[in-house]
């Protein structure tokens, strides 16, 4: 009898520290197709013992100072913009990482020495074929001319990438707008350009809304994430068509929370920015990854996009073509972090104007 | 014997009586209190240290003034006028090149607030200056980074040279401090918080009187229908109330917007054209139809359980008395039903003027309030300390209407029920 009450107790203690070598982590993205990309390509493929809770958040830094500063960090890893990317390495929220295994393998350099590579990401102009029978939009300056196109333009209710495209459909060249958006004047001027949809957009603040806005007619046109798009033509087949003009580019990375489970938030962090975890996302959502080694893992396996009944060729869907690439803007989290408050609350003020 | 004359009354092991029992009672005292004490620990942890942390949060400006204490020190000799002196340069060199760990990266979010821009120059002005040996500085810190010659950047700083500022609250209402911290307007294209702050009162005055129109009536009805309507009528009232709030934004985003249902019956109904449809989603007028629908219950329940009370039989006492029936609801229903709606009125008002959610979902270009600033400045740029003068300030607005409210109509008299 005692023997087996100490040898349930000794084995209770060895499963205890089997567990506890390796911490659960908890893996914080943005909800919806873009998260379940990454748990099958992740953390379905994660075998390293850790077991790995996905949640989703709203962005923004909030909550993650919130814990920090508390010094209760229930958050290990989460996916977070380039700015946002900045101001917490600066400000020390986020733990330093081994960058050399991906450093010579990025399409642009990191933003800071907290992150490892995710995607690029896009805001883009689309529109739904059947709305335009006749002509169809083309360029980010069809986007802003309401007389050539009328009907409403579903638009974001923040100032990111709506300044460089109205800057581009302003007339300035792709690859010069963060010099004309460094002048007061190319503010002045861009909001010169918004200035003349003002009365013909819709708003959105979340990533499905300006689906919907196309699909029910509500809006003939809208920026949207590239991603949204291409899953809702991928995967719901639905009849809508990019305007590769202008498309600003966005970056997104992982970073880990200092003070949560380092040691397994970077082995998880290692392994979900591999070159063939990285082109292992693009089989279920048409975001371009930052490798350049994935990228050509994935032009190797076209079709790359997993779908029943057959695989899609997946690079059409990609921002990060060549062809796109030639007409979009990179955007400059350097440039947003240190502008972004005061051009987000002056955007604000022109909406209520 | 004289009782009087012998002192105090005592009790059988001679202590006095008075001092007796005042011990006996102070252990009743000390029982009663303890009792009360973990509802005291309660309320002091989740609702007095947080909203003490608000205020301090509001004012607070040490963080930076430890990073920068002996700069700040020479500037406040700067007189201003051209670009500060070489002593200002070299003492900010030194401040900047020999800043470790994450002290910089917070005090260059903190300055960017003041003057965007600060944030990069901070930080490649940290990686440039490794490579300066020895002075002059300030000549070598503008060929590193040109902004360094820019005399706004300089000016930005005499904001935040000492421990405590005003700075956040001026920020709330669209004023800042120049250079020598006098109070000037906030510039033009930036002034966004005072409109806000308006926009939020009118919606939530509108809110409120949408609410009180409308609940009137329904809080009569319900008051005064047989058991068996009456009943009924309640459950329409509060099934909404138990259904989330997003499920009831969104159905009312798909009845009311261009293509929505209300539009497309009015279209049918040939009572507007098709091109001129109403703009009726994704703005203003959204936000304060949405959040009239949502608040309602909270005028409908405390108008219903005062008006309960109110017997019918005054009703029935004044009109038999020769009263019209207008005359009677206005001298006598009214009155009594004032309780109810100044409870109603408060609530409603208290929780639509921090309302979040439904002006974010609904609110397009012009439904904006001040929650969804906080929420901004809170998530995006970090500027807790303005998140705290705002939410300070509508917290201040609270106490004066409480405070109002109270001489005019007076506490006790709002009911619940």
């Amino acid at each position: 009898m005692l023997k087996t009450i100490k040898a349930t107790f000794l084995g209770l203690v060895s499963l205890a520290f089997v567990a506890s070598a390796y911490a659960d982590i908890t893996f914080v993205s943005w909800g919806g197709a873009y998260t379940a990309s990454q748990q099958k390509a992740y953390v379905d493929t994660w075998s390293k013992g850790s077991g790995v809770t996905v949640e989703n958040y709203n962005g923004g830094l909030g909550e993650i100072k919130a814990q920090v500063e508390a010094g209760n960090v229930t958050w290990d890893v989460v996916d977070v913009l380039p700015d946002q990317a900045i101001t917490g390495c600066d400000e020390g929220l986020f733990a330093k990482v081994d960058q050399s295994e991906f450093l010579n393998d990025l399409v642009v350099p990191p933003v800071s020495e907290c992150v490892v590579p995710q995607i690029f990401w896009a805001y883009t102009a689309f529109y739904d074929k059947a709305a335009f029978p006749g002509k169809k939009p083309k360029n980010i300056k069809d986007f802003f001319d309401v007389k050539k196109f009328p009907g409403k333009r579903g638009i974001h209710t923040w100032a990111n990438a709506l300044i460089e495209m109205a800057l581009v459909a302003d007339g300035v060249k792709a690859s010069k707008v963060y010099d004309v958006m460094s002048t007061p004047e190319g503010i002045d001027r861009a909001f010169a350009k918004l200035d003349t949809i003002k009365d013909h957009v819709v708003f959105w603040s979340a990533g499905s809304k300006p689906l919907e806005l196309v699909s029910s007619g509500e809006v003939v046109m809208a920026l949207a994430y590239n991603g949204r798009i291409g899953a809702a033509i991928l995967s719901e087949g639905k009849n809508f068509e990019y305007i590769w003009d202008a498309t600003v580019l966005e970056q997104e990375y992982l970073v880990a929370i200092k003070g949560g489970n380092e040691a397994e938030a970077l082995e998880f962090m290692a392994h979900a920015s591999s070159a063939v975890s990285n082109a292992e996302q693009a089989k279920y959502i048409p975001y371009g990854p930052m490798r350049k080694s994935s990228i050509g893992i994935i032009k190797k396996g076209e079709p790359w996009f997993v779908k029943e009944g057959g695989n899609i060729d997946i690079l059409p869907h990609m921002p990060t073509t060549p062809k796109v690439l030639k007409r979009a803007v990179i955007g400059d989290p350097v440039w947003w972090a240190d502008n972004g408050a005061e051009v987000h609350e002056r955007f604000g003020a022109w909406k209520g104007s | 014997m004289n009782q009087t004359e012998s002192g105090p009354i005592l009790t059988s092991d001679g202590i006095p009586l008075k001092v007796s029992l005042k011990k006996a009672e102070r252990i009743n005292k000390i029982r009663a209190f303890l009792l009360v004490l973990p509802l005291l620990a309660f309320i002091l942890v989740t609702f007095l240290v947080p909203i003490g942390d608000m205020l301090a949060r509001s004012i607070d400006d040490r963080q930076i003034n430890t990073v920068f204490p002996k700069t700040f020190e020479v500037y406040k000799k700067w007189d201003r006028q051209g670009l500060p002196s070489e002593e200002v340069y070299k003492t900010m060199f030194f401040e900047v090149k020999n800043s470790e760990g994450y002290d910089i990266g917070k005090a260059s979010t903190r300055m960017n607030y003041s003057k965007s821009g600060w944030k990069s120059l901070l930080k490649k002005s940290k990686r440039k200056f490794k490579k300066i040996e020895e002075g002059p500085y300030k000549e070598q810190m503008i060929a590193a980074e040109k902004r360094w010659g820019d005399i706004e950047y300089w000016k930005a700083l005499g904001q935040m040279v000492d421990p405590t500022t005003m700075g956040y609250y001026l920020n709330a209402v669209d004023l800042k401090y120049d250079s020598s911290k006098n109070i000037v307007q906030q510039k033009e294209n930036r002034r966004i918080y005072n409109k806000t702050w308006f926009k939020t009162f009118k919606v939530s005055v509108l809110v409120t009187f949408f609410c009180l129109i409308l609940a009137y009536p329904i809080s009569y009805l319900l008051a005064t229908l047989p058991l068996k309507y009456s009943n009924l009528l309640m459950i329409c009232v509060l099934l909404p109330f138990w259904t989330s709030l997003l499920v009831r934004t969104v159905a009312w985003m798909v009845m009311l917007q261009q293509k929505g249902v209300f539009n497309n019956l009015m279209v049918m109904a040939g009572l507007i054209a098709d091109e001129n449809r109403w703009q009726l989603m994704y703005n203003q007028t959204a936000v304060i139809i949405v959040m009239t629908q949502i608040l309602l219950p909270f005028m409908v329940l405390p108008l219903y359980s005062v008006m309960k009370t109110i017997s019918p039989t005054y009703m029935r006492a004044a009109l038999n008395l020769g009263a019209s029936p207008l005359h009677a609801f206005y001298k006598i229903y009214m009155p009594n039903s004032i309780p109810g709606v100044s409870a109603g009125c408060l609530l409603v008002f208290i929780i639509a003027i921090g309302y979040y959610i439904t002006p974010e979902l609904v609110g397009g270009k012009d439904g904006q309030m001040v929650g969804n600033w906080i929420a901004y400045h809170l998530k995006t740029t970090l500027n807790w300390g303005l998140c705290a003068s705002l939410g300070a300030i509508l917290l201040a607005v609270m106490t004066v209407l409480y405070w109002a409210y109270n001489k005019i109509v007076g506490i006790e008299n709002i009911k619940l029920g």
